[in-house]
């Protein structure tokens, strides 16, 4: 004991310095806190009290972020590195978060369930602080333990306000493929943690260590890695839960689960990346071939079985899980030090996935249900949602004059310069199989003002232009897509 | 003696039985139970490979916020699974299949 006793203050002091790093992370536990004590017991007292402690945990953790720019330090001995990319992959998260906190509450607004819904907010608080922590870590006990963190806060999600079969049977799927996914990739780490005898992937032990492993246990280990990290990304072939889920989990939460989540371990994904393509060892090669070849297969089953079909929510997961190989495409900039690229394609991703699903939402609520074949002869009806909704499936395929075009641009141009650097074939067929997807994507998003405004409804139903917080927000958003595509230089000078 | 080696031999049977279990078992709870056991096959790996990181003990650390996680997750999946016992009268995983494409 004795000669711990000199270790023990010097420890609780590097504790209490670092402790400023997690000045965001400790609002949003707190807010937690105070969530859980409101919903329990002020929440017949003072309606939407919940809410409102969500949306001020929410905001005051990115108040907090904003005087961290430009100061990358360490802490909590190296579990916690803090630089300007966590903070704007934090600020994207938080505010893609606060925007469901608003869409949960609109949703539910008029509609009668058992469960009470004030419970769901400090779901999402706890949530969106095992993905904040999921940006600032290099260590896989703490990926780990935010992995997990998200990942029962998304089934509690998904499966608490299930009321009928389907969204009960979405709840089980997802929670079986994840925990199996999950249990995968904590094997996967334990050898990764045998080979090195280090759990920071970052660290110089840890790489040495993958350099002397032997080859066969190496690609096993990373491959179950890839599991996990699948898994929450919704890549090929672990995109098989999304769809499903999708359609069964209530819009504001498939909006949640099909863009935040995704950011957050996208970052963790490219720093695993850009530290381990360093070396010319058979685990980097391996990495990369693997990114490589599941960025190409989740291009293609994205794209290719989004054409066929009907359902608004089932086609909107098959388009996101086709940006995820986009995403990984970026990745490769990233690890050349583009920073800038990354993040603009995901802050534009944010914005079109959320108001996507918005409008998903307001036309659910107003014909029932989110069939393509439903919008027929709708555009005249509704001109404002579908003007807004046709601009943000344009931007989906990248075309001008939207955000989604200059996304993919940078990609594309990125990924290009990289081939002409090195003339590697990986790059060429990257850039061919992420050409002829748009293309192929082009015919699915267009389906919807080709089905609002060109084909006739015979049926003389009723439906009138509402101006409803979804359909307002979403064309915010829509404004924003549309601004950012053709001044892209306000988003990318902030960025650089 | 046992060494380090039968540690993981026995933990790569833990885990190909529990991989086994979750492929083909068709019953909810028993694939549940098959992911439990690949979570504690690489708990044991942890703790096997935690003996020689004399300074760190990362892996003892690690199995056990693994437990924790595993037994927070394994909550979570029975209270869903209970949920669609009483939706669908039957946890058999090829009944349950209203969602497809």
């Amino acid at each position: 004991m004795e000669k711990f006793e000199p270790v023990i203050s010097e420890t609780i002091d590097h504790i209490i310095a670092s402790s400023g790093l997690l000045k965001p992370e400790i609002a949003l536990a707190i807010a937690f806190l105070l969530s859980i004590i409101s919903s329990l017991f002020f929440e017949k007292k003072f309606k939407n009290s919940t809410f409102l402690i969500a949306v001020l945990g929410f905001i005051s953790a990115f108040i907090l972020l904003i005087p961290q720019f430009n100061d990358p330090q360490e802490g909590f001995f190296g579990m916690i590195r803090r630089d300007d990319f966590s903070i704007y992959g934090r600020m994207l998260i938080l505010f893609a978060s606060l925007v469901t906190g608003f869409f949960i509450q609109q949703h539910f607004k008029h509609k009668a369930i058992k469960r009470k819904i004030a419970d769901v907010y400090s779901i999402l608080l706890a949530a969106s602080f095992g993905l904040s922590l999921l940006t600032i870590t290099t260590n896989w006990l703490l990926v780990f333990i935010s992995i997990e963190t998200v990942s029962i806060a998304s089934y509690v999600l998904v499966g608490y306000l299930s009321e009928n079969k389907k969204q009960s049977e979405a709840a089980v799927k997802y929670v079986l493929f994840g925990s199996a996914c999950a249990a995968m990739m904590l094997y996967g780490l334990s050898l990764l943690y045998g080979f090195t005898g280090n759990l920071d992937f970052t660290s110089a032990m840890h790489i040495q260590g993958l350099i002397s492993a032997p080859k066969i246990l190496c690609s096993v280990a990373i491959l179950f890695l890839f599991a996990g990290i699948g898994f929450k990304l919704s890549f090929a072939p672990f995109h098989v839960w999304s769809p499903d889920v999708y359609e069964g989990a209530p819009t504001p939460i498939t909006a949640f689960l099909s863009t935040v989540p995704k950011i957050a371990v996208m970052i963790l994904f490219s720093r695993l990346c850009a530290s381990w393509f360093e070396t010319f060892f058979y685990f980097s090669e391996l990495t990369f071939l693997l990114l490589v070849v599941i960025a190409i297969v989740t291009m293609v089953v994205g794209n290719f079985i989004a054409l066929r079909q009907e359902n608004m929510k089932r086609l909107m997961a098959y388009s996101s899980i086709g940006h995820t190989g986009f995403l990984l495409m970026a990745v490769l900039a990233f690890v050349q030090g583009n920073t800038d690229v990354l993040l603009f394609y995901m802050a534009v991703y944010v914005l079109m996935n959320l108001s996507a699903f918005l409008y998903i939402d307001y036309l659910e609520s107003k014909i029932g249900d989110a069939n393509i074949q439903s919008f027929m002869g709708l555009g005249k009806k509704l001109p404002f949602t579908f003007v807004g909704f046709s601009l943000i499936g344009i931007s989906l395929i990248g075309l001008p004059p939207t955000a989604g075009f200059i996304g993919k641009f940078l990609i594309f141009s990125n990924v290009f310069e990289l081939y002409s650097e090195s003339s590697e074939f990986a790059y060429l067929l990257l850039l061919i199989v992420g050409a002829i997807t748009t293309v192929v994507s082009l015919f699915y998003y267009l389906k919807i003002p080709l089905y609002a405004f060109l084909k006739e409804n015979k049926s003389d139903s009723v439906i009138k232009e509402t101006f409803t917080f979804q359909n307002c927000l979403a064309f915010l958003f829509c404004i924003a897509v549309v601004i950012l595509g053709i001044f892209p230089s306000l988003l990318l000078s902030l960025l650089k | 003696m046992i060494t380090l080696t039968h540690c993981l031999v026995v933990s790569a049977c833990i885990f190909c039985i529990g991989l086994y279990a979750v492929l083909a078992k068709r019953n909810a709870i028993m694939v549940l139970v098959g992911i439990e056991l690949m979570i504690n096959a690489a708990i044991l790996n942890f703790v096997a490979f935690g003996k020689y990181d004399e300074s760190n003990y990362g892996g003892q650390i690690f199995a056990l916020f693994a437990i924790v996680l595993a037994a927070a997750a394994v909550a979570v999946g029975l209270a869903i699974i209970l949920n669609v016992y009483r939706k669908n009268k039957t946890i058999n995983l090829d009944d349950i299949t209203d969602l497809r494409d």
